[in-house]
């Protein structure tokens, strides 16, 4: 018997799935260009083929900016070469892709410290700053 | 027991950010099939609640349900949950036992009446006033009937708890029956399967922590996220389906050429469940993919479907003599020929009520 692993699927196949969801991209740069209305695609919930993916990940390209997050376990971020389409990556157990999401917006909301944050790394550091003798 | 800060406040003291709580609400948010909008409202709602007090309660069941919920790898992004529950009752895996433990399930009811969630995994057996399987001096009836008075929801996970599993089957030694059949006056979530798809079990907890809510369940109180599609339909070997291209045997050519497993009993086109999408072992793999049709583990009744090695169309007995024969014909009827058999499926589960 065959291999597990070696058990055949389509994945190796061009479905055209990416041309329909740079279609969806290009309409929600549009939006966002117009109006400001961000969006989002999840790309795990789509029927993506291994080729689909990279013919999808080649012609996005990567553009200026590129984040690399330390959060329960690691996620990648990266602005595409078309300014406000990100790639986002969150990688989970066994650094496997947990989640991965195209968001068409001036800036993901990861990318943005929240104001709680920010609030008790101001406490933190005056506490620092309070004890600490240099 | 309940921690009475929010989840927020309390993962910020151990240096967590909101940014985590960002990464696992888009994480939640796409195995629930919620647009990555909704990402932003997850995470809100999950930073602002309170700990959620959870008491799982076994009855006739292998552990296998847990050992699936707790499948820890390295701490990870998908651990996060148990930061957001606190298990303030599991036989097997508190430290307490005995009557400390008894006294942490009371002390727990008590403290959370009205907002803890109870989670069963195994049936419960009634045949001899329950004798077949009891806790603490009490039968499993009572324990539920007892442990669910004040519930905020039920869960029950696994195909022993929602449909009655192996203790279930024919002949059924010990009456047992799953937790519907007991529980009818509360929210309840079925989360079948043998065992449940992790995710399936912590996607939905997260779910009820966020909104506060139940979310969209199917006609067996199943949550559509993960049950709302058959197998079949999301089968990477559907194509040969269509095609009429069938493995006639586990070692033959078709077999090794990938073809759909229909003809060696897969019950796939009657069987809802997300491991075709979400998979196993961290989305290693799932059944179909290792070369084995599916055994059908998420349906009613399914150790009496037949025999797991015969195609649909020729199992004996109830309900799935019922599926469509064109396939076995040689016809590439497909999809006509899977609706048909859930809807006939789906038909003699109702009479059978």
């Amino acid at each position: 018997m065959a291999r597990a692993s070696a058990a055949p699927c389509l994945s190796d196949r061009a479905t055209g799935m990416a041309l329909s969801v740079l279609a969806e991209i290009g309409r929600m740069l549009e939006a966002l260009s117009e109006s400001g209305q961000a969006g989002a695609i999840d790309l795990r919930s789509l029927p993506l083929s291994d080729v689909d993916r990279a013919q999808l990940e080649e012609v996005l390209g990567r553009g200026e900016v590129r984040a690399e997050l330390d959060i329960a376990g690691e996620s990648e971020v990266w602005e595409t070469t078309y300014p406000g389409v990100w790639w986002i990556r969150h990688r989970g157990a066994g650094n496997k892709i947990a989640s991965e999401e195209i968001s068409v917006c001036a800036i993901p909301e990861i990318l943005i410290t929240h104001p709680v944050d920010i609030k008790a790394a101001a406490g933190r550091l005056r506490e620092e700053l309070e004890t600490t003798h240099v | 027991m309940s921690d009475k800060k929010t989840l927020g406040e309390m993962l910020a003291e151990r240096g967590v950010s909101r940014r985590s709580f960002l990464k696992y609400a888009s994480y939640t948010a796409s195995i629930m099939a919620l647009p990555p909008s909704a990402a932003t409202a997850i995470a809100q709602g999950l930073a602002n609640a309170r700990r959620q007090s959870v008491i799982w309660l076994s009855f006739q069941e292998c552990t296998g349900c847990t050992e699936s919920f707790t499948r820890a790898h390295a701490p990870s992004l998908e651990d996060l949950i148990f930061d957001f529950i606190s298990l303030d009752y599991h036989h097997t895996l508190m430290n307490a036992s005995g009557v400390a433990a008894e006294e942490a399930r009371m002390q727990a009811m008590q403290e959370n009446a009205g907002e803890y969630i109870v989670i069963v995994d195994g049936s419960i057996p009634l045949k001899d006033n329950g004798v077949y399987s009891t806790i603490a001096g009490i039968s499993n009836l009572q324990m539920l009937e007892e442990t669910v008075k004040d519930a905020f929801a039920v869960i029950a996970v696994g195909s022993c708890a929602t449909f009655g599993g192996i203790p279930g089957a024919n002949p059924n030694p010990t009456g047992a029956v799953p937790v519907s059949d007991i529980i009818t006056d509360k929210p309840l979530i079925n989360i079948s399967g043998c065992p449940p798809i992790p995710e399936a079990m912590t996607g939905t907890i997260s779910y009820l922590l966020s909104f506060g809510s139940i979310p969209e369940l199917d006609h067996l109180n199943r949550p559509k996220a993960f049950f709302g599609e058959a197998i079949h339909d999301r089968c990477y070997r559907r194509p040969f389906y269509e095609r009429g291209m069938f493995a006639k045997s586990f070692d033959d050519e078709g077999a090794r050429k990938g073809w759909c497993l229909y003809e060696v009993g897969c019950k796939g086109p009657v069987t809802y469940n997300a491991c075709a999408t979400l998979k196993w072992n961290g989305g290693v793999s799932f059944p179909i993919q290792s070369g084995h049709g599916c055994l059908g583990c998420s349906e009613p009744n399914f150790w009496d479907m037949g025999g797991f090695y015969k195609p649909l169309s020729t199992a004996k007995g109830d309900p799935l003599k019922w599926a469509g024969g064109a396939v076995v014909a040689g016809a590439a009827i497909g999809a006509a020929s899977a609706a048909m058999a859930r809807n006939k499926r789906n038909k003699v589960l109702q009479e059978g009520k």
